[in-house]
């Protein structure tokens, strides 16, 4: 099977060099059998990476897919190391296309240019990879420090004591959304940033490192909180610090669906809602990572393997929710995302933790049972 | 198993031809090992193996063999180095940030020098504390880890950059289609080894390594020998670095932290002994690349990602198991130890495996009587060490309160402060008894994180929420937190693994374990009354606090005060004597990783309460800690020296740093190299002044 499809491939590639002729024959031999599709993610214990994975896999069900794409997954843990090993194990195993979650954006480039000249179409999510071959699907990271710099510092009207929370140290999406964040500080000499803790994008953590820096100061000495990831946790410990709904300070940070239900108004109808994973119209500027840019990845490979122009980097629109625009979803279908909602049940999302983040135009394929269970939309 | 025992008798009829054979036969069952998956490999993938994937297999594993060869000096001369991975991403971006600024000519015998001159540097680094402060191996190159963390990321806080293009050279051909460069690396390291094992420091390291003492008296100068040990480990860790530069082409500053434990790994299984004297780095070599056969085989096989740590694990322990069965007169002495025990075991009534407490004790009760004829001043000359080694945890920690109160304010004479500080300590307390109870019976426990995870998981998969739920969901926990130190503890003693071997397979055993059963995320919430019970506050006490308290006073007492301490301390001291006299060993240090299970599940449980939720990777922040802070707290890794109150010392003195570094605005780069300084400076103020 491998060595046939690599055979249409050198077939394909001759062809391509002698004329255009072959160059219509090659989608339509490729029809007659799957194409091989490896997902390569990062460390799988992570609510994000889980969720990415999930839409990837919905979107090589879902049925325009199903009879085109054989997707195998595979982890490297956190190690670029493994991730080079098993990049090019996929290669060996005669791979199409690789769908990759990059662990180091540097550390894959030889390894992916080696795919790209085997024809192995590479294409990354989240993260981005460097070398040229490579496809790259993303937000803008710095963009997503500005913006939601920028809010905050209009909500305190230009003046305050706040506290930041970074991401995991020495990775470029950390260090470019902090980067940019500070900036916008920066030019606000009145915004003085008064503690600043590492958050590894993680709740747990999040609630760890206030602790510490809460143990020498009150809630009521900070105005504000710019953390990458952790604003449903910093909303909790203040309702436990006996702050009420209404003194909950302005949050800027990720797009968790806890902080999403938080930041409805308070008295919403809202199922299996219980403190703190409840509406209370907490001010807050909710932005993510999106976890469809896997699904996404994977359409665009397809797309290109079926011999369709895709741009080598795709720019995904920062998905910004705001206390104006929370809209509660009740079954979380693609077409309800689309009508503008963007937080989910927590008696269906029982994770407060679990990114909402799930919408795109793009992708009317996957919708929330993709992100939660892998199952596509009908 | 049933190999192990025929092959048993192998090493006692002759002493010394059985060791020099186990010493290749250990190689040899590397190799073997190798072999087999090699072909296994391609066996089940399409098509024969080509010269293509032969290079890149070769090219895949090259940094993690060189690294291990490194690791494996260090190992053979009884050390332990935990600085291995820093070192690689140090030297990937010194390459990578200094090549535009550096010669643009200069070529790959330049670049490669100052690759293996940084690691030599910080080899230095480790070596001059090891040597001649003699100071413990494990916390100098843990401070040292963090503090090359740091000035990585100093250097260069985000992936970037590009290297020498002649480094590239590294992972080509050094003949077209027919050799690849990185197997003529390894064949020059393979060399180099050849030549050094002959020389005076070659057989110095392994002399070193099985007898310290043994070793001075025959006129080693074991200092400099040691020195030179980690010198030339980190020669090799700045050649890895060099290598992965060359493949990669740029930098990334996380790029070798997470392989540590892969190096750990790739040494064992390439059949070095921890402890030292025994193996080689030739094994180490086939070890790095049996761990990648591996990862390809399970590839090919398409095994789902939950359940490749699994089998991982699996592999590490059978690795170890058909290295270890023959070549190691210690380890086949253990396996004897354990069938005359088991044999002793099913005469008698099984005790350990119902484990009933009172049963227990009343054993425990008869033998300590048996033993009260050992004299008392060994009582006192033991609680004067005790202070001697545990105040000076207690003494940097008022500096760092009296520091946060100058650089912060509000603490000294805040109770807010203690509160949280206790609260945030309250982990790191508990998992200190069950991590320093192992460590003084001169084990470890590597199986910490994911038993947290796992019994945090399962906890919060069954409260969802409710508090009467809380009633059979703690205990049941708290069971499989027992029963997987139980796992461990028969895997130690019965299969004769090495601690590190046995709770690093556990390890990944539980990643598997956890992700099959959340299904990648973990659902479920923690009840109101747990939350309250980390979170809340009484009259400004959060009630945790009252555990605690309580939890010291009862681990103090089951250290210092039970025959179940006095055993541990026993063990730790030397297992033979220990054993001869009359301790039942096995069922002790079974025990012990029992409790450190026990413990590890309780932390389980707090951090749900804490966060409210469980996830995955919720334990991987405490390993180190809890390693760090036993050791801190003036426990002797190697086992037998220690108290309860200094690694909880331990514990207030790292919370406390770590709540006074959250309140600045220094950059993390900076936090982690005053992190390392101070766990260093800590040991230098416990080091040993004897002789």
């Amino acid at each position: 099977m491998t060595i046939a499809s690599k055979l249409v491939r050198y077939a394909a590639a001759g062809a391509l060099c002698l004329g255009m002729a072959a160059a219509v024959s090659q989608p339509a031999q490729a029809q007659d059998e799957k194409y091989k599709v490896f997902l390569s993610m990062s460390y799988i214990g992570n609510d994000w990476q889980a969720e990415a994975a999930n839409m990837v896999k919905a979107m090589a069900a879902h049925k325009s897919m199903a009879d085109k794409v054989d997707l195998q997954v595979q982890v490297a843990g956190p190690n670029a190391q493994r991730q080079i090993q098993q990049i090019n194990a996929m290669v060996q195993a005669g791979a199409d296309a690789i769908v990759v979650f990059p662990i180091s954006p540097t550390a894959l480039n030889s390894v992916v240019k080696n795919a790209c000249a085997k024809g192995v179409i590479v294409i990354a999510y989240d993260a981005e990879i460097t070398d040229e071959c490579a496809y790259n699907v993303s937000i803008d990271q710095e963009e997503a420090g500005r913006v939601t710099a920028e809010w905050l510092v209009e909500k305190l009207d230009g003046k305050g004591d706040i506290v930041v929370l970074t991401g995991v140290p020495g990775t470029s999406v950390d260090t470019l959304r902090t980067k940019a964040a500070k900036e916008v500080f920066a030019k606000h000499p009145d915004i003085n940033i008064v503690g600043e803790a590492v958050g590894m994008w993680s709740q747990a953590v999040t609630r760890t490192e206030l602790s510490k820096i809460l143990a020498t100061r009150e809630w009521d000495d900070i105005d504000g909180l710019w953390l990458q990831v952790g604003c449903y946790t910093a909303n909790a410990m203040q309702l436990e610090a006996g702050k009420t709904p209404e003194e909950l300070l302005p949050c800027a940070g990720e797009g968790a669906n806890g902080g999403r239900v938080q930041m409805l108004p308070i008295g919403t109808e809202v199922e299996g809602a219980a403190s703190p994973y409840a509406p209370l119209g907490a001010p807050r500027i909710s932005y993510a990572s999106p976890p469809y840019s896997g699904g996404l990845a994977l359409k665009l490979a397809v797309d290109k393997l079926d011999g369709k122009d895709v741009p080598k980097k795709t720019v995904l629109p920062l998905p910004i929710v705001t206390s104006e625009t929370i809209k509660l979803c009740q079954e979380g279908t693609w077409q309800e995302m689309k009508d503008g909602c963007n937080a989910f049940l927590p008696s269906i999302v029982v994770n407060p933790g679990w990114f909402a983040s799930i919408f795109s135009e793009e992708t009317p394929e996957i919708g929330l049972n993709a992100a939660l269970v892998g199952q596509p939309e009908l | 198993m049933s190999d192990t025992v025929a092959a048993k008798p192998l090493p006692r009829t002759s002493f010394l031809r059985g060791l020099r054979l186990s010493r290749h036969r250990g190689l040899l069952i590397a190799i073997a090992v190798f072999a087999a998956l090699f072909l296994f490999a391609d066996l089940i993938s399409p098509g024969p193996i080509s010269y293509f994937e032969v290079s890149y297999l070769s090219s895949g594993g090259a940094t993690l063999a060189i690294a291990a060869v490194g690791e494996t000096f260090v190992i053979l001369s009884g050390g332990f180095d935990l600085s291995a991975g820093a070192v690689i991403s140090l030297v990937n971006v010194v390459l990578a940030s200094n090549y535009a600024m550096g010669d643009p000519d200069a070529g790959l015998f330049f670049w490669t020098l100052v690759g293996i001159g940084i690691g030599t540097i910080t080899g230095a680094f480790n070596g001059f504390f090891v040597a001649f402060l003699r100071l413990q191996p494990i916390v100098v190159t843990l401070s040292t880890m963090f503090i090359v963390q740091g000035v990585t990321l100093l250097i260069m806080d985000k992936p970037g950059g590009f290297v020498a293009p002649s480094l590239g050279i590294y992972v080509g051909d050094a003949i077209t289609e027919w050799l690849p460069m990185p197997i003529v690396l390894l064949g020059v390291v393979i060399l180099f080894w050849l030549w050094l094992k002959g020389t005076r420091f070659g057989t110095a390291i392994y002399a070193v390594g099985s007898d310290p003492d043994a070793a001075r008296s025959a006129g080693v100068r074991s200092s400099w020998v040691l020195f030179f040990v980690y010198v030339l480990a980190g020669g090799f860790y700045g050649l890895a670095g060099t290598f992965i530069s060359g493949q990669t082409g740029s930098a990334d500053p996380l790029i070798g932290n997470p392989m540590l434990l892969q190096i750990f790994a790739a040494v064992v299984v390439g059949g070095t002994v921890l402890g030292g004297g025994r193996g080689g780095p030739v094994g180490s070599i086939f070890g790095a690349y049996i761990l990648m056969m591996v990862v390809n085989i399970l590839l090919v096989l398409n095994v789902s990602a939950y359940y490749s740590t699994i089998a991982e694990g699996l592999i590490l322990i059978l690795a170890v198991l058909a290295a270890s069965v023959s070549s190691d007169s210690t380890l086949a002495r253990q396996l004897r130890d354990a069938r005359s025990r088991i044999s002793a075991w099913r005469g008698g009534r099984l005790p350990g495996q119902i484990g009933t407490a009172v049963h227990r004790l009343s054993l425990a009760a008869r033998e300590a009587g048996a033993k009260s004829s050992s004299p008392l001043p060994a009582f006192r000359v033991r609680h004067a060490e005790t202070l001697r080694y545990a105040l000076p945890a207690y003494i940097c920690f008022v500096v760092v309160i009296v520091v946060t109160q100058a650089v912060l304010g509000n603490a000294a004479f805040n109770w807010t402060y203690y509160n949280s500080l206790i609260v945030l300590s309250s982990f790191l307390a508990i998992l200190a008894l069950g991590q320093g109870t192992v460590i003084l019976t001169g084990g470890l426990d590597l199986s910490v994180p994911w038993t947290i995870a796992l019994c945090g998981i399962l906890l919060a998969g069954m409260v969802k929420g409710s508090d009467a739920a809380l009633i059979y969901a703690l205990p049941i926990v708290l069971v499989v937190g027992c029963l997987i130190g139980i796992v461990n503890g028969l895997g130690i003693v019965f299969l004769g693994l090495s601690p590190i071997v046995m709770t690093l397979a556990t390890n990944g055993i539980l990643q598997g374990l956890a992700l099959i059963y959340s299904g990648g995320t973990p659902d479920g919430f923690s009840s109101p009354m747990l939350r309250a019970f980390m979170t809340s506050k009484i009259f400004g006490i959060t009630p945790v606090v009252f555990f605690i308290a309580a939890f010291v006073v009862f681990a103090v007492v089951l250290l210092g005060r039970t025959p179940f301490g006095r055993r541990v301390y026993g063990i730790g001291n030397g297992l033979r004597v220990a054993e001869l006299s009359g301790i039942r060993t096995g069922r002790t240090l079974v025990l012990v990783y029992m409790l450190s299970g026990l413990c590890a599940a309780l932390v389980g449980i707090l951090l749900t309460g804490f966060s409210g939720q469980a996830s995955l990777g919720m334990g991987d922040e405490y390993l180190l800690p809890s390693i760090a802070v036993v050791v801190v707290g003036g426990a002797l890794i190697t086992g037998g020296r220690g108290h309860y109150l200094g690694m909880l010392g331990g514990v207030l003195l790292l919370t406390g740093l770590q709540t006074l570094l959250a309140g600045t605005t220094l950059p993390y780069a900076t936090r982690a190299i005053l992190f390392g300084l101070v766990v260093l400076g800590a040991v230098i103020a416990l080091r040993d002044r004897r002789s």
